[in-house]
C-alpha cells in the first residue's frame, strides 16, 4: 500500500466564520426539543399515542434501535481493523469511526426508554436482572460498547495530538473492539433470532446477518460522515481511503444481500405454511412488498451499480449516494425483520388478537396485523437522530478532526504491512 | 412428578373443544371478573376447523362463526385461546426484570408493580396472549367490576382492579379464586361444562382422567413450551342432509 497517500496534513478553515454551523445547531437542537416534546406527550398518553397496539407490539422505536446499534459496528469496526489487521489506509478515519459507534450506541439505549410502558422503573434491570433473558445481555453489551468506545475515544485522540504516546494502550484497545463489537451485534440479533415464537425470526442466521449488515451500514454511515465532513469542514479523504470504504461496502453488501436472500430460498423451497405466509407479505404482491423494494433494489442493486459499474463508480458523488442509499437499505432491513414477525399471525384462526385498545366502529381484532407509526412515533426518532448529528458535529468540532490528522508514518514505523 | 406425595397441586385446566358452542361467554366473564377495558380480551374463542393446523390452511374469513372450507365442504369448531400457562413459558424467559414469573402449582403470573412495559414478552409468547395496557384503558361505564381488590402472591401484586398503563397482563388463571379452593371464572361460566379446572398430580382427578386417558392435547405441543392447558381434539361430526 502506498503509505504517503495515507498521511495528510491539512489545515481547517476556521469553524467560526462558517455561517451555516450555528443556523445547523439551531436546527438540530429544535428537532431534539421537538422530539423532547413528543415524548413528554407520550408519557401523559402512554404507549396508546403510538401506532402499536397488541399484534404488533414493536415498530418504529425498535427499528430505529436496531438500525443505531448496526450503525455503532462500522466506525469501531474500521478504526479496530486498522490495528488488527494493518490497514492503515483506514487510520485517518479511526477517531471518527469511534466517535460515530459512540455516538450510535448511546442514541439505540435512548430509543429504547421512549418504547418502555414504565420508562422510570427502567432500574429494575439491575435491581431484579433476569439472566435468561437476551435483553439484559444486550443492555450489558450495550453499556460495556458504549464505556468502551468513550475510553478507545479518548486514548486514539491522546496518541493523535502526542504521536508516539499511548500507542500500545490503542493497539491493545483495538484487538478487544473488535470482538465487542461482534457481540453486541449477535446478542442484539438474540433478541429475535432465539425466539420460537415466530418463525420469521427464528433462524441461525440471525446474528451473522446482524454482523454483516452492521458492517455494511456502519461504514456507509463513517463514509457519509467523511465525505460531509471533506465538503464543509476541512476534512481530507486520500483515494486509498475511499478504495478501502468503497470495497468494504461492496463486499459487505453482497454478503448481506446473500444472507438475505439465502433465508428467502429456505423458505420459498420449504414451503412451511407459517414461513410462507410470512415471506409472501414481504414479496413483490405482498402487504409490506414496498420494503422489499427498498431492501433489494433502491438499497441493494442501485447501490451496487454505483459502486461496482465503471461507468456509474467514476460519477463524483457516486460513493456518496451508493453509501446512503445502502442506509435506506438497512433500514428497510430492520423494518422487514421486526414488522413481519409480528403481522404474520402467531394462530391463523378468525378473529385473531385484540388490539388492546377501543374505537367505536373499528374492529377490536386483528387477524393479520397492521401498523403505521403516529407524529409521536416520528418526532421521537427525529428527536433522536438530532441528538445523534448534534453529538457528531460537538464532537467533531471539539476533538479537531479536521485540523490536522497525524502521519502514519511518523508515529509508527515498524506498523504491520499487509 | 412425585405423584400422590407432592402437597403443590399441579393445576391445569382442560377444555373440551366437543362441548364448546363458541358463544364467548367465558370470554365475556373474563372481562368481567377482571374488570378488563373496551378492546381487552385475556381470553378469545377463535373460530377454526376440526384438525387444523395452526397456519397450514387460511380461514375463509377473518370474522368469527364463519365454516371454512366452501360449500357444501364446509366445517366449523371453536377454540378458546387464553394463556397457557406454559412450564417452560418463553414469556417468563425473556422477561427482563422477573416481572413475569411461574408459582410452583404452574401458574405464570405477572407482577404489576415490577414490570418495565418493554413487551418482549408479548414478542416471544407463541400464542399471542398477552395483553398491554396501551392508554390506562377506557372502561365501560358503571364502575369497577368483579373482584374488585388487589391480589398478592409471595409478595407480587398479581391482580388490581385497575391496572397501571404501560404494563403487561393476561389471563391469572384467577390465581385469587384458586388459592381459596374456587375455580377459575371461565370454568365456572361456561354454560355447556366445557372447561375442567383441577390438580394434575392428583390420579384421581377430572383433568388427570382427561389428560392421561381423553386424549388431550396441548397447543403448538411441538415448541416444547409445556403448557399446563389441554384440548379435547373435536371429533368430527358430520351432518346430513335431511
Ligand atoms: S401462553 Fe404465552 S403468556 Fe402464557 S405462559 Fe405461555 S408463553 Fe407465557
Ligand atoms: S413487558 Fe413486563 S412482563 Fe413483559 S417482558 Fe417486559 S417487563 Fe417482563
Amino acid at each position: 500500500m502506498a503509505s504517503q497517500s495515507v498521511a495528510v496534513t491539512v489545515p481547517a478553515p476556521g469553524w467560526g466564520r462558517r455561517l451555516g454551523v450555528p443556523a445547523w445547531y439551531a436546527a438540530l437542537g429544535a428537532a431534539c426539543a421537538f422530539g423532547l416534546a413528543a415524548w413528554i406527550y407520550e408519557l401523559e398518553k402512554g404507549l396508546a399515542s403510538t401506532g402499536m397496539r397488541d399484534v404488533v407490539s414493536w415498530g418504529l422505536y425498535i427499528f430505529t434501535f436496531a438500525f443505531f446499534i448496526g450503525l455503532s459496528a462500522g466506525g469501531l469496526i474500521m478504526a479496530s481493523s486498522s490495528e488488527v489487521f494493518g490497514i492503515k489506509a483506514l487510520r485517518p478515519l479511526a477517531r471518527m469511526g469511534v466517535l460515530s459507534a459512540a455516538g450510535c450506541v448511546a442514541v439505540a439505549a435512548l430509543m429504547i426508554i421512549p418504547d418502555l410502558g414504565q420508562p422510570f422503573r427502567v432500574t429494575n434491570i439491575l435491581v431484579h436482572p433476569n439472566w435468561t433473558s437476551p435483553l439484559v445481555w444486550d443492555i450489558l453489551i450495550i453499556s460495556i460498547y458504549f464505556v468502551f468506545s468513550v475510553v478507545d475515544l479518548a486514548v486514539l485522540h491522546r496518541r493523535a495530538r502526542q504521536p508516539g504516546r499511548s500507542r500500545q494502550v490503542a493497539r491493545v484497545l483495538a484487538y478487544i473492539g473488535l470482538p465487542t463489537a461482534v457481540l453486541l451485534h449477535s446478542v442484539t440479533a438474540w433478541i429475535f433470532g432465539l425466539q420460537i415464537a415466530r418463525t420469521w425470526w427464528n433462524t441461525a442466521l440471525m446474528a451473522p446477518l446482524f454482523v454483516v449488515s452492521a458492517i455494511l451500514s456502519g461504514t456507509a454511515l463513517v463514509t457519509l460522515v467523511a465525505l460531509a465532513a471533506e465538503r464543509w469542514a476541512g476534512f481530507h479523504l486520500a483515494p486509498a481511503t475511499r478504495r478501502w470504504l468503497r470495497g468494504l461496502v461492496t463486499v459487505t453488501l453482497l454478503i448481506d444481500l446473500f444472507f438475505v436472500g439465502s433465508d428467502y430460498i429456505t423458505m420459498l423451497w420449504g414451503n412451511v405454511p407459517a414461513d410462507r405466509s410470512a415471506l409472501n407479505l414481504v414479496l413483490p404482491g405482498g402487504a409490506w412488498s414496498w420494503v422489499f423494494w427498498l431492501e433489494w433494489v433502491v438499497g441493494g442493486l442501485v447501490p451496487l451499480a454505483f459502486l461496482v459499474v465503471p461507468r456509474l463508480r467514476q460519477l463524483p458523488g457516486s460513493l456518496g449516494t451508493a453509501s446512503f442509499l445502502v442506509l435506506v437499505g438497512v433500514y428497510a432491513f430492520r423494518v422487514e425483520l421486526v414488522v413481519i414477525g409480528f403481522v404474520n399471525p402467531l394462530l391463523q384462526y378468525p378473529p385473531g388478537n385484540a388490539l388492546g385498545t377501543y374505537s367505536p366502529a373499528t374492529p377490536s381484532f386483528q387477524l393479520v396485523g397492521r401498523y403505521s407509526p403516529t407524529w409521536v412515533e416520528y418526532g421521537i426518532v427525529i428527536g433522536l437522530m438530532a441528538l445523534f448529528a448534534l453529538v457528531m458535529t460537538a464532537g467533531y468540532q471539539w476533538l479537531a478532526l479536521g485540523r490536522a490528522e497525524t502521519p502514519v508514518e511518523a508515529e509508527e514505523p515498524s506498523g504491520a504491512d499487509s | 412428578m412425585a405423584a400422590g406425595t407432592s402437597t403443590t397441586p399441579h393445576h391445569v385446566m382442560v377444555i373440551d373443544t366437543n362441548r364448546c358452542v363458541g358463544c364467548w361467554t367465558c370470554a365475556v366473564g373474563c372481562k368481567e371478573v377482571n374488570n378488563e377495558p373496551l378492546g381487552y380480551w385475556w381470553n378469545r374463542v377463535l373460530t377454526t376447523a376440526p384438525n387444523q393446523s395452526t397456519s397450514a390452511k387460511k380461514p375463509a374469513s377473518e370474522n368469527i362463526d364463519v365454516p371454512w372450507g366452501e360449500y357444501p365442504n364446509v366445517e366449523m369448531s371453536y377454540l378458546p385461546v387464553a394463556c397457557q400457562h406454559c412450564n417452560d413459558a418463553p414469556c417468563v424467559k425473556v422477561c427482563p426484570v422477573q416481572a413475569t414469573f411461574r408459582r410452583d402449582d404452574g401458574t405464570v403470573l405477572v407482577d404489576y408493580e415490577r414490570c418495565i412495559g418493554c413487551r418482549y414478552c408479548i414478542a416471544a409468547c407463541p400464542y399471542g396472549v398477552r395483553v398491554f395496557n396501551w392508554g390506562g384503558g377506557e372502561y365501560a361505564p358503571g364502575g369497577v367490576v368483579g373482584y374488585g381488590k388487589d391480589y398478592r402472591t409471595d409478595g407480587h401484586l398479581v391482580f388490581e382492579p385497575e391496572r397501571p398503563k404501560g404494563v403487561v397482563e393476561k389471563c391469572t388463571f384467577c390465581v385469587e379464586r384458586i388459592d381459596v379452593g374456587e375455580q377459575p371464572f371461565c370454568v365456572e361460566v361456561c354454560p355447556l361444562g366445557a372447561r375442567v379446572f383441577g390438580d394434575l398430580n392428583d390420579p384421581a382427578s377430572e383433568v388427570s382422567q382427561l389428560v392421561n386417558e381423553g386424549g388431550a392435547v396441548q397447543l403448538l405441543a411441538e415448541l416444547g413450551t409445556e403448557p399446563n392447558v389441554y384440548y379435547v381434539p373435536t371429533r368430527r361430526r358430520v351432518m346430513t342432509e335431511t
